[in-house]
């Protein structure tokens, strides 16, 4: 320990003397460069006193030559300073005692704690995660094959449009309750509005085979500006397909499969469907019609039962 | 418009008129409906003047208007035909005059308080013919659905939260159009119904004046 001390004490001197002729040569550059800054007087300089002019030079030379032996004196002392260990300081930290009264360690430990917590939580829920067969998220499968991931799931969105409206009419072929048709005012992408039997419309915005947008109204609402131009965005008025438009949304994030972009659309048509007995059926759950003056609004994304939004897991 | 009901409430005795509609608007409150207004709908008969010789009963038709349709006007025939026009019919009514003729004392009134609760509309009010007190009607409607076959289960269960045992069976006059488009001319017959049946009860009391 002593030693380790009388050790830093000589580095401290070698330092110490550094920082002085450091200083010193500072000082000496400094004196240059007012003096170059200042200028010389023409009178001075003027080829009538060339003794003048003598002096002034010389006294440039004297100063350069003073700095040249400042810094040749810096870089000889600085040869011997040896680098600080970085760590041999930390040895002295557990003798501060304003230490003790910080809650440093305790706080240091809590973090190691969550960070470890953290880690085992991310690799459980990347073993759960792999498991699923219904990849939605690109950057999942980049532990396997990004390249395919990322060619799949652009052309779930650039689907030509007969392809669409083929799917749509097979659709409307497979759902004899459903009144399925497509028009295309936005562009490419296909807009496409269900009358689903005597309950309700939906109006869903197709970008290639991804659902983009879903509006549901009333049957005797329909999805047209006064002026006839399609309307995606104007909401029902009544609060039962306000609801549903916000289950529909939550719909089309569940049955959105990347990977096999036609099934998604299928069973969101399909889930949809459930729907057609809107008014007719009780909660799955409390068996009866209203809960909040509203009827069952949630359909089961497996079972397409009928529940209440308070009654639904 | 969707899908409406309308009862006809019995005033039970010993209690006038204006204390039960009170209390079913109270317990209207209680289910948490919000207060939105007042309704109206009122009825006059129009009565044919010149009689054809083979038929002695003289032709009627009811011309009906419902604050919830404001710019429409309902004319139903004694055969239960229905007609929906503009306002403008009152005008075209009342040229007619010299054939048709509105029936002194006989306009019928129903008036209340009309309340919302989420989708539904409710309407709790009383019926006077020619400003004399004849009984109370209850009205449910509820806007969403345009089928009263689909609905007809949820709005039971609301309707006997509020009219009780009454609401076991859908209107007679809505329980022959339940697969049909709901209309609001469906509604005008229902009140019409009420209203004849407000006026049959009254027709004893008269004569025993």
């Amino acid at each position: 320990m002593e030693n380790k001390l009388k050790i830093s004490q000589s580095q401290i001197e070698q330092l110490q003397q550094a920082l002085r002729l450091t200083q010193k040569l500072r000082t000496h550059v400094c004196q240059i460069f007012r003096d170059l800054g200042d200028g010389f007087s023409e009178i001075d300089l003027s080829d009538d006193k060339p003794e003048k002019q003598k002096e002034v030079l010389n006294s440039l030379r004297n100063t350069l030559e003073t700095v040249n032996n400042d810094l040749s004196d810096l870089e000889k002392v600085g040869q011997n300073l040896v680098a600080a260990n970085p760590s041999a300081n930390c040895d002295h930290v557990s003798l501060d005692p304003i230490l003790d009264r910080t809650p440093l360690y305790s706080q240091l430990l809590h973090s190691y704690k969550w960070t470890n917590k953290m880690h085992e939580h991310a690799t459980v829920a990347f073993n759960l995660l792999s498991q699923n067969a219904l990849k939605r998220s690109p950057h999942q499968s980049l532990a396997g094959g990004g390249k395919r991931a990322k060619r799949l799931t652009s052309t779930a969105s650039a689907v030509p449009p007969a392809v669409v409206d083929s799917l749509v009419a097979t659709l409307d072929r497979q759902h004899a309750d459903m009144l399925i048709t497509v028009s295309r005012p936005l562009g490419s992408c296909a807009v496409v509005q269900i009358v689903l039997g005597r309950v309700l419309k939906a109006l869903v915005v197709l970008r290639g085979f991804v659902i983009e947008w879903v509006k549901v109204k009333g049957y005797n609402e329909d999805f047209t500006t006064e002026d006839g131009r399609v309307d995606i965005w104007s909401t029902s008025r009544y609060q039962v397909f306000r609801k549903i438009s916000d289950h529909a949304a939550a719909a089309m994030l569940h049955y959105y499969a990347p990977y096999m972009p036609d099934i998604g659309i299928r069973s969101f048509a399909l889930w949809l469907q459930g729907y057609s007995n809107l008014f007719s059926a009780p909660c799955h759950k409390c068996g009866k019609f209203l809960q909040n003056a509203m009827p069952p609004t949630w359909r089961d994304f497996r079972t397409r039962d009928p529940y209440h939004d308070g009654c639904r897991q | 418009m969707g899908v409406t009901c309308v009862y006809a409430y019995p005033v039970p005795e010993g209690k006038s008129g204006p204390s039960v509609v009170e209390g079913l608007q109270r317990q209207v409150e209680l289910l948490g409906a919000v207060r939105s207004g007042t309704f109206c709908v009122d009825c006059d008969t129009f009565q044919s003047i010149l009689q054809s010789s083979m038929n002695s009963q003289p032709k009627t038709f009811y011309v009906l208007h419902d604050s919830e349709q404001p710019a429409s006007c309902f004319a139903i025939t004694d055969t239960g035909l229905c007609l929906t026009a503009d306002t403008l019919f009152d005008g075209l009514v009342s040229k007619l005059k010299n054939y048709y003729q509105q029936r002194k004392n006989a306009k019928m009134e129903a008036k209340g308080q009309r309340y919302e609760l989420g989708d539904f509309l409710i309407k709790v009010g009383s019926v006077s013919l020619a400003g004399s007190f004849k009984g109370i009607i209850v009205e449910v409607e509820y806007s969403p659905c345009v089928l009263a076959s689909d609905c007809w289960g949820l709005m039971k269960e609301l309707l006997q939260t509020v009219v009780g045992n009454l609401a076991d069976s859908p209107p007679s006059v809505l329980k022959m159009k339940m697969d049909e488009l709901y209309t609001p001319a469906i509604t005008m017959s229902q009140y019409l119904e009420l209203f004849n049946n407000f006026r049959k009860m009254a027709t004893p009391t008269q004569i025993s004046r």
